[in-house]
């Protein structure tokens, strides 16, 4: 019965082990970009250009983490040029995002008095699952996508939401130990 | 026979004309607003109030008919042009406001005009509440101006998938060279 009970425990253990290590979640803020954000893993910035019709071609900046196979991204678009037709910009944006792709939540969002949109689509060829949000805040296309990669495969996973969902635009929201985000050169 | 054929024909004759006469649908355009839309029956033009936390109080002007009772109505508040870079909020939150608790039925993309000229907005259709109805709708923004297209079908006419929703709303223009010919400019009042 001893030695039953201590199989037990030792794969028990075993199979803690072996569980992926979710990092732990922490506050992003950007007080010239004027939004925070929470996501786990190391985040690094990339650059990137961003084409559409209406909204022209412009530069964003990507802040992006990868912890357990999912994806986190916050997008920026600088698009102060095209800011006076920012309805459209942004909904232009949007569709972008789901032109192709089976649509699985096309809902309203609703942050701190922002009005947006939140997606969630499958990627073609089986490549997984993103859920979105967009924001049009100070002349800029604000995203926040979190992609549940196939090696993942828990596409009903809470942590897309909790990503999409922890943007503030009131920097004071922020968690007290937010880390400034640094905007490439 | 010749007298079941005579019985026939008249009650064809009564049904046509006790059937509800469908308007014609025309075509109004207003330059000064800087769009078009066809609707059936006569446009009458008033003046309305909208407020919202993003857009603040405002005076609408309002272009609305009645047609076998389906009402069109075509909502515009203008003047935003020094708010045009809130212009996604001011959508989001008057397509929030009209949803409501409502039940809805559709919600999406709506698109004007193809390629560089393309203004996004978004459609839906949500039911009423106390069977009051069945309203689709489309909400653009566009150059200061915000757009409303409400089409309700009454419950007196009851044909909730009708057409004729669709294609009141689906009938704007934003490019006015789309615009049919002999289109009626349409008044647009002073508003604050």
């Amino acid at each position: 019965m001893r030695a039953w009970t201590l199989a037990v425990l030792a794969s028990t253990a075993l199979a803690a082990m072996m569980t992926p290590a979710s990092a732990a979640w922490h506050g992003y803020i950007s007080h010239s970009l004027g939004f925070a954000f929470a996501a786990p893993g190391e985040l690094k910035v990339e650059k990137g250009t961003y084409k559409a019709a209406v909204g022209g071609t412009h530069d964003s900046v990507i802040f992006r983490a990868v912890d357990d196979n999912i994806e986190y991204k916050a997008i920026v678009i600088d698009t102060t040029a095209e800011a006076n037709n920012a309805a459209t910009v942004l909904g232009e944006a949007e569709y972008i995002f789901q032109d192709g792709k089976k649509v699985l939540m096309d809902t309203f969002g609703r942050v701190d008095g922002k009005f947006g949109r939140k997606l969630t689509v499958d990627l073609p060829n089986k490549a997984g699952r993103t859920t979105a949000a967009f924001y049009f805040v100070n002349g800029r296309i604000v995203s926040l996508q979190a992609t549940v990669l196939p090696a993942n495969g828990d596409y009903d996973t809470p942590e897309m939401g909790r990503f999409i969902d922890s943007i503030t635009f009131y920097t004071v929201r922020a968690a007290n130990d937010a880390t400034e985000l640094t905007l490439p050169k | 026979m010749r007298a079941t054929q005579l019985l026939i024909s008249a009650g064809m004759a009564l049904a046509v004309m006790t059937a509800p006469a469908n308007a014609a649908w025309h075509s109004y355009i207003s330059r000064q607003l800087g769009f078009s839309f066809e609707a059936p029956g006569e446009v009458k033009t008033q003046i309305g109030t909208y407020r919202g936390s993003a857009a603040g109080p405002k005076q609408t002007i309002v272009y609305r008919s009645v047609d076998d009772n389906i009402e069109y109505k075509v909502t515009v508040i203008p003047s935003f042009h020094q708010a045009q870079a809130e212009g996604a909020n001011i959508l989001g939150e008057r397509e929030y406001t009209f949803m409501g608790d409502k039940k809805v039925l559709m919600d999406t993309f709506g698109r004007v005009e193809p390629g560089k000229d393309s203004v996004y907005g978004r459609k839906m259709t949500v039911e009423l509440p106390k069977n009051g109805g069945r309203t689709t709708a489309a909400f653009y923004f566009t150059k200061g101006n915000l757009i409303t297209l409400e089409a309700t079908v009454l419950p007196a006419n009851g044909d909730y998938t009708s057409p004729d929703p669709g294609r009141f709303i689906d009938s704007i223009a934003f490019v006015l060279s789309r615009t049919q010919p002999g289109a009626t400019e349409l008044q647009a009042p002073e508003v604050e």
